[in-house]
């Protein structure tokens, strides 16, 4: 008895509700190629992409030049950047998969909980960036007070989320994706000015100026940006930051 | 107790159970076992019993060496620029520039040593290099030597580019305070394009002994 292969759908940022509708199935597999998939230097990308470039869209080519793909979504809207456009443009001229790009507008708010609970970062920015590959809202969750913030993209280095403490709320892009509505920008401007929060942005990323915007104008704000990976300098400024704002000790 | 500084180019140690202050020596001739019981610094982690971070450190000890709550504290090592700020009595802004920054306080130091240079004995020059650090700036004095330049005024030009860049980097305040041993070097100091209150090199010591009065969390 032959196995039918399932179909590999390579997704980019948030597809649009309908767009998942259509493509989620039994006999499909699908793919966040944002996040990293294979083990392989991102060096590899250097033909395709400039080395200066957002690290999350560099992990994108690195992705498909090793996963054996039918088809990608990528998302090219206010959802997502104009730096995935021209990548989406780039991937059609690799590739001889279907290349779709995507507009998500979606207004419809599935709600926050994950973002708001009492729960280890990690694991909060785990089960958001996994929720992209569904069309359900998460679980319903308690709401915690929060102690610190965390404002943002997921970043393509999890390590940092790791010195926050369980009670951080998560805003930014990321709330948005949990949302489902990755275009709104009132959300994703959303922060509340009596929690210490770091504004983390991916360096190379156009989100680097709203990070340091908000961070300006927040009384208690860090904006840090990292490329691929964390530097001890990252990390320091990050536990330092919490340590002084009162939010964790800082004694290793 | 022992707290340590454990910096690139040396170690700053404080035995609190003695009688005297602060000893100084260059962290390659650290005893291969030493251990501290309380340290800030790359080495920290591995020689201490327990371990601050670094800015956490600068911040406690400016904090108590201050003693105003509104500051800018910037901290020029040998490879890294650090710097808090504080409003209220709060940390409000904080950085760590270990690239751009890189290897200041260890070039400065090379350069006096290659070129025989005391840097009490050489004035401020009017203008100074454009630099980003010390190892891109090299080049720099080199060229200035061909051009002409003497060997001391080409150095004296590529700290004033160093003080400038840290300058740039603390956000260009009207006023700081200054941690690390380059505060006893007076070119450096006089460098700055606005007012420098040198505080010495253990502040972060300082703020050792701080982390030290606090309740262990363990």
């Amino acid at each position: 008895m032959s196995m039918r292969k399932k179909k590999k759908i390579g997704i980019v940022g948030v597809p649009p509700l309908a767009v998942l509708e259509e493509i989620l199935s039994p006999e499909s597999e699908i793919i966040d190629l944002d996040e990293p998939q294979v083990r392989a230097s991102l060096d590899l990308t250097a033909p395709h992409l400039p080395r200066v470039y957002c690290a999350i869209l560099r992990t994108v080519v690195l992705n498909v030049l090793h996963l054996d793909l039918d088809a990608i979504y990528i998302d090219v809207g206010p959802g997502k950047c104009d730096c995935a456009l021209h990548v989406a443009t780039i991937l059609r001229d690799m590739l001889d998969i279907p290349v779709t790009a995507t507009r998500n507008l979606d207004s419809a708010g599935f709600g926050t909980p994950v973002c708001r609970t009492r729960m280890a970062l990690t694991d909060k920015l785990l089960a958001i960036t996994a929720s992209v590959r569904s069309t359900a809202p998460h679980r319903p969750l308690p709401p915690c007070r929060p102690t610190a913030g965390f404002w943002g993209v997921p970043p393509r280095d999890f390590s940092i989320l790791a010195l926050f403490p369980d009670t951080t709320h998560v805003y930014g892009w990321s709330r948005c994706m949990e949302n489902k509505t990755p275009a709104d920008l009132e959300l994703e401007a959303h922060v509340n000015p009596e929690v210490p929060t770091v504004f983390f942005a991916q360096s190379f990323c156009a989100k680097t100026a709203l990070a340091r915007h908000l961070a300006a104008r927040h009384p208690r704000a860090l904006y840090v940006d990292c490329d691929v990976s964390a530097g001890s300098s990252v990390r320091a400024k990050i536990e330092a930051f919490l340590e002084l704002s009162g939010v964790r000790g800082g004694d290793r | 107790m022992l707290l340590a500084d454990f910096g690139t180019s040396y170690c700053k140690i404080l035995d609190t159970n003695q009688d005297h202050g602060p000893r100084v020596m260059a962290s390659r001739d650290l005893e291969p076992g030493f251990m501290a019981d309380l340290a800030t610094g790359h080495n920290a982690a591995r020689r201490s019993r327990r371990s601050i971070n670094e800015l956490t450190a600068l911040a406690r000890g400016g904090e108590r060496l201050v003693g105003e709550e509104d500051f800018l504290l910037l901290d020029c090592g040998s490879r890294d620029i650090k710097y808090v700020r504080f409003q209220g009595g709060q940390v409000i802004d904080m950085g760590w520039n270990a690239e751009c920054g890189a290897s200041m306080g260890f070039t400065i130091e090379l350069l006096a040593s290659y070129y025989n240079i005391d840097y009490h004995t050489l004035p401020v020059p009017g203008t100074g290099f454009s630099i980003t650090c010390g190892v891109l700036g090299m080049s720099h004095i080199f060229d200035a030597v061909v051009a002409g330049s003497s060997e001391a005024e080409a150095v004296a030009k590529f700290v004033r580019g160093i003080a400038l860049n840290a300058y740039r980097f603390a956000g260009s305040p009207e006023r700081l305070h200054l941690s690390g041993g380059l505060c006893d070097n007076p070119l450096f100091v006089g460098s700055f394009p606005c007012q420098v209150v040198p505080l010495g090199r253990f502040v972060l010591l300082e703020g050792l002994r701080a982390s030290m009065e606090r309740p262990d969390p363990a």
